[in-house]
């Protein structure tokens, strides 16, 4: 859908995500870094690092950066010095999109900031991802991850209540903020169709952060109480609820309330603790939905709807997460297993949505990823646009560079002044 | 040199998604000018509605921030899908609509002849985004939930907490977060290739595989071979220290946290130069071995200081650090409110209310919600009679038979 648009990536691993997103979408997405290649190629986790030794070349060892510039293709340029700056205006006289997550300010003094390439390329999409935004008091705020997460809101409500507050295991704010980049960057190639002109898109990842709240952020402003954390559920006003159950194998999450909201599924669950002859046939009649109303009216058993919770705690204990997903699915219940990275890995409806893909690598590896985020068709038919491995370091210098009209003799002698 | 025209000014959406991850994208295209009919019905109202953080913490279908940020902008329109009067007046909707955005658990609009194949019978070049937890098709397709059921299906619940406990999971539905950034993107994209060859598009959206990508670097770990990744508090691969220390509380508030971390021994020496008694030379391993008395060092210290004095001592010092912000925090956050982010609207109700503002900046063509998320209903007549040109009679008619509840 987007294969006439291109794109240039000069993120590092803050915002690298967008550039895919784009190049999922069919873009030709162009990941450039410097000659001694992106500090995203040092971010964990790391190729063979639970082996003793690894022939993984050191460049190549990250799989942060081989599951982010994935699609994209890879050239090396120092824009450092004046040539590197000289080569990537040529390739912008063709580019539709920038992409930059570099501190703010920082592309200004290398005679990239948007102020001074829009003068020359008025069409070009310059989108920048920073933590706090291109200005403000916090711009220049130093921050990780976790600082972004505190930042945002998030991170406060998030953990065990007896506990200090945790992120999730694995690094989340650039990407929330590379994600919303990207749909800003195709929010200003709409812009672009009528105005002619391109423009700055500047996200921050502090409110791209404030997502993960469910609306929570507004709390304060719109006078309701601060939300509470609580492991495996919610709490509200000091009570908590608990989603989380454990198993023969490990967790799920099973809600089961009365109400019009999801009282049908505890109907469904009802039905399934009778085929077990865990309750009672004479309950099939009873109607959850509108349990509460009768309760308040004297006309339902207080106790009924606690006796059913403890039959099902009963009942799911002894069994695995995936036969109470099977029974989730046959019954219609609002019940499923909480998955770990080995059961994403061998998930039956992963593998039916080709979800995870071989690619091999010119090297002779394989390496399983994941495909595109998205399944497209059009007019019927399916399409595709995630057909690359990740580059190497620099792999397709010879091509990109070719096709700004370098002849192999000046690529040679860039690469030689270690310019690419 | 903001334009007159909204940039979406053209653009249709028909949205009859659910809760947050569908609506937050018809939410972001009402920003830029799009007009967006948000259809729902009374008898059975949209989740969002009953989710707080409410007005003055007063539950009530009216009173949902989360609903009314994330469908702010949008005309509301009841219909009762239960009735065929009903589904003709969809079909209507549909013949309106550029883009029809839906997340009913998968086969349900199969049942009412609604589905993507149906819908472009009647509107061949219709965009259509279908989003639901784990997709259109495969075995596990029609499994019922929200996005907290998400957060387990997609791994984020697994890996958020501490090892020697349960997992925690993330604050609420996880796959609504990630998921309506790539559908966005991906609707923006399809609108581009209509434009340019007059084609439709169906996109058929899993929001546990969207989440994924936000955790890919594990899953491709363990999928080639590595170790599989567990959840580890607050523990970061390379950094040390890195947590989440506590601060001295406002006296209206029982605790306060900061979080701090140290990207490399450049980081290290500055938070060891604040701190004091810490060994400015450790390197990272040195710091991963020891770090029970460093994350102590560092406690006495912060525990002693507002999250205020502790994050501007450490920001001057140059270390990654910033308090756990409260949502009364942000609301006072001026790097927030420099960028607009809380956003205030009149409302017929609440006399006025707060939404949150767009994710990004655009310098020329900025969007900004114009009005607040409608009430259930709110504009089922008017959108019936101004853009589908329904009689007064028709209009009676069909309120008579439930199908506008």
């Amino acid at each position: 859908m987007l294969t006439h648009l291109r794109v240039l990536d000069l993120t590092d691993q803050r915002g690298v995500l967008a550039g895919q997103m784009l190049a999922d979408l069919g873009a030709n997405v162009i990941q450039i870094e410097p000659p001694g290649g992106s500090r995203g190629r040092r971010v964990a986790p790391f190729f063979g690092d639970d082996l003793p030794e690894t022939d993984w070349p050191e460049a190549e060892r990250s799989i942060f950066w081989a599951a982010y510039t994935r699609n994209k293709r890879g050239a090396t340029c120092d824009l450092e010095r004046a040539e590197g700056r000289e080569l990537l205006r040529r390739l912008l006289a063709d580019a539709d999109i920038l992409i930059e997550s570099a501190e703010p300010g920082a592309m200004a003094e290398l005679g990239l900031g948007y102020e001074q390439l829009s003068t020359d390329f008025p069409r070009l999409i310059y989108t920048s991802i920073s933590a706090f935004g291109q200005s403000g008091p916090k711009a220049h705020y130093e921050a990780t991850d976790l600082v972004i997460w505190a930042a945002g809101t998030p991170l406060l409500m998030t953990g065990d209540d007896d506990r200090a507050p945790v992120r999730v295991s694995a690094p989340q704010s650039w990407s929330h903020a590379a994600a919303d980049a990207a749909g800003g960057a195709m929010l200003a190639l709409h812009a672009r169709h009528a105005t002619g002109r391109g423009q700055h898109v500047d996200v921050s990842a502090q409110i791209s952060a404030a997502q993960a709240t469910l609306g929570q952020v507004l709390a304060h402003s719109l006078g309701a109480s601060e939300p509470e954390r609580y492991a495996g559920g919610v709490k509200v006003r000091g009570v908590g609820f608990r989603g989380t159950t454990e198993v023969a194998d490990g967790w799920i999450v099973l809600t089961l309330a009365p109400g019009p909201a999801v009282g049908h599924f505890v109907n469904h669950a009802v039905r399934w603790l009778i085929d077990v002859g865990a309750l009672e046939a004479e309950l099939a009649e009873e109607n959850f939905v509108d349990y509460p109303d009768r309760l308040l009216a004297g006309r339902a058993d207080p106790e009924l709807m606690p006796r059913i919770q403890q039959t099902m705690q009963a009942q799911v204990r002894g069994k695995s997460k995936r036969e109470m997903l099977d029974i989730s699915i046959a019954y219609d219940l609002l019940l499923v297993p909480v998955l770990t990275v080995p059961d994403l890995a061998e998930s039956r409806q992963l593998a039916e949505r080709g979800f995870w893909r071989e690619f091999q690598l010119d090297d002779g590896r394989a390496l399983r990823l994941p495909s595109a985020p998205l399944q497209i068709s059009i007019d019927g038919a399916a399409q595709r646009w995630d057909d690359r491995p990740p580059p190497r370091l620099g792999q397709h210098n010879d091509e990109v560079w070719g096709e700004i009209g370098l002849s192999a003799t000046e690529i040679a002698a860039l690469r030689g002044k270690g310019v690419i | 040199m903001p334009d007159e025209r909204p940039i979406l000014a053209d653009l249709k959406v028909l949205d009859l998604s659910w809760i947050v991850a569908g609506p937050t994208v018809g939410r972001a295209l009402a920003d830029f000018g799009a007009m967006v009919i948000r259809v729902e019905s009374a008898a059975r109202v949209d989740t969002a509605r009953v989710v707080g953080p409410f007005h003055g913490d007063e539950p009530g279908v009216e009173n949902s921030g989360l609903y009314g940020s994330v469908n702010a902008g949008k005309l509301g329109v009841a219909l009762n899908l239960r009735f065929p009067e009903a589904r003709e007046v969809l079909r209507d909707l549909v013949r309106w609509a550029d883009l029809v955005s839906e997340s009913f658990t998968a086969g349900v609009l199969e049942q009412w002849d609604l589905h993507y194949g149906a819908l472009r019978r009647i509107k061949p070049d219709l965009i259509m985004l279908s989003s639901t937890l784990l997709g259109q098709y495969g075995p596990e397709r029609s499994v019922s939930g929200f996005g907290t059921q998400g957060a387990g299906m997609s791994g984020a619940l697994d890996l958020t907490g501490w090892p020697d406990r349960p997992p925690a999971g993330p604050y609420g539905p996880y796959t609504d977060y990630p998921a309506p950034r790539f559908a966005l993107t991906a609707v923006l994209a399809a609108l581009e290739h209509r434009r340019r060859t007059g084609q439709g598009a169906h996109i058929d959206q899993a929001q546990a595989e969207a989440t994924l990508h936000f955790l890919a670097p594990a899953l491709i770990d363990y999928l080639n071979g590595g170790p599989a990744l567990q959840r580890r508090g607050n523990d970061d691969a390379q950094m040390s220290p890195h947590g989440v220390y506590p601060s001295q509380p406002p006296p209206d508030r029982d605790e306060a946290w900061i979080a701090i971390a140290a990207r490399d021994d450049a980081d290290w020496r500055s938070l060891a130069g604040v701190v004091g008694g810490l060994d400015a030379a450790l390197t990272a391993s040195q710091r991963r071995a020891q770090s029970r008395e460093i994350d102590s060092a560092i406690a006495a210290w912060t525990v002693q200081r507002s999250t205020d004095e502790a994050e501007r001592v450490l920001q001057a010092a140059g270390v990654p650090a910033h308090r756990l912000a409260s949502t009364e925090d942000a609301a006072n956050d001026p790097q927030l409110a420099q960028r607009g982010h809380f956003a205030q609207l009149p409302h017929a109700l609440h006399g006025q209310t707060v939404v949150e503002g767009p994710r990004y900046r655009l310098s020329d063509t900025p969007g900004a919600p114009i009005r607040p998320a409608p009430q259930v209903g709110e504009h089922t007549a008017q959108v019936l009679k101004e853009i589908l040109g329904y009689s007064d009679e028709q209009i009676t008619s069909l309120a008579a038979s439930g199908a506008l509840s």
